[in-house]
């Protein structure tokens, strides 16, 4: 059984043709199920769980980034979530831009992302949270005034404009170090600039950052400094494709 | 760890990597390799290995198994095993260490204790079967 939740920016009339082909695609692959379009409801939580009691399999969100944080934020806040952790999947079909967290699952067309779906490769990955708020690629602020704290042992200071990432999974081949960010160790990895010997390299699950700004979870979802920023008790399994920027 | 060249191999490699543009304070501990190429002021220690770079200024007392310097440190050193000190390094503090390589121009004020006491006790702590619980 699939739940496939459509953003509610998927109502403009240029991503009808996009969902035609998803939905054509479904069909015939025999992957249909039940579409929640987010536009029609008013609680994504409750929709979500509900579909969870009633014994849903996998959850695709349909859509960006943003879609996807408001899928899995609603998954694994619910109380069933743990008891049926083993067996729900999470997948997405992109559709449209700020489409990163897909990139990183190898899912880069929405027609593929069908073919993906059917092909049902599975991996179990970590979850970040910052605030309240979960990621699951990184969160990132520019600030030259951020103080990072360290699992409460030492702290950092910028000493310019700098762009600071704190990365779970990483989704740009362009990252100094980013193929030792690792989705499965319980830990995020800190990287602050991006050329040696600027570059910093830290790898811990308890951040916490003071100052001035905020910070993007996903490029999607911007909360305000303080915060404070590790790594969630629940993972998630997901379905992703070869093409992944992870083993 | 550190050829004979004093190049620090696998820098790549290293668990924790503090970069040029970053201020460090607080107690430092970790288990894998660190690079110290900014600032650090507090304590760093490590059951692994150090390297400290040339434009790095760390005001701490430095633990670790091996260390390559080649910045500044005001502090005391204490190398379980092989410490190479850079012809750049500046340390002001005693060292302590197993082995001992020093290139010319480099400048330490203070005590350097070199005592194969030290690299004995890690070998035969390396070499030693566990202990049955």
């Amino acid at each position: 059984m699939n739940a496939y939740i459509y953003d509610d920016f998927l109502n403009k009339s240029r991503y009808r043709r996009a969902l035609n082909r998803v939905e054509i695609r479904l069909t015939d692959l025999g992957l249909n199920g039940k579409i929640i379009r987010l536009g029609a409801i008013k609680n994504v939580k409750d929709a979500v769980q509900a579909e969870i009691k009633n014994g849903i399999k996998n959850i695709i969100a349909v859509g960006n980034n943003e879609t996807a944080n408001k899928v899995i934020s609603a998954m694994i806040s619910n109380k069933a979530y743990g008891f049926f952790q083993k067996d729900i999947l999470f997948s997405i079909i992109p559709i449209g831009n700020n489409n990163s967290i897909a990139a990183s699952f190898g899912i880069h067309k929405e027609e593929e992302a069908c073919n993906i779906l059917l092909a049902r490769r599975i991996k179990q990955i970590d979850i970040g949270i910052a605030g309240n708020n979960i990621f699951l690629n990184k969160a990132e602020l520019t600030s030259d005034n951020a103080r990072i704290n360290i699992n409460d042992e030492y702290s950092l200071e910028l000493t310019r404009k700098t762009k600071v990432q704190i990365i779970n999974l990483n989704d740009s081949p362009s990252v100094i170090y980013g193929e030792r960010v690792d989705p499965y160790d319980n830990k995020l990895n800190l990287i602050i600039n991006n050329k040696t010997p600027e570059a910093t390299f830290i790898t811990s699950d308890n951040i916490k950052i003071s100052g001035s700004g905020e910070i993007i979870l996903d490029e999607s979802v911007a909360i305000p400094l303080p915060a404070e920023i590790g790594i969630i008790q629940e993972k998630i399994n997901i379905i992703v494709g070869k093409d992944r920027s992870f083993n | 760890m550190f050829s004979k060249d004093n190049k620090l191999e696998k820098f790549k490699e290293a668990e924790t990597i503090i970069g040029a543009s970053i201020k460090v304070k607080g107690n430092f501990n970790g288990q894998g390799d660190i690079v110290i190429e900014g600032f650090l002021e507090g304590s760093l220690k490590t059951e692994a290995n150090v390297f400290i770079g040339e434009k790095a200024r760390v005001n701490a007392n430095v633990e670790a198994s091996e260390a390559l310097i080649n910045g500044e440190i005001s502090g005391n050193i204490k190398i379980k095993k092989y410490l190479a000190i850079g012809k750049t390094a500046k340390i002001m503090g005693d060292v302590q260490c197993g082995e001992i390589s020093i290139e010319r121009g480099a400048s330490i004020t203070g005590q350097i204790l070199v005592s194969s006491e030290n690299l004995k006790l890690s070998e035969n702590k390396k070499n030693r079967p566990e202990e049955q619980a």
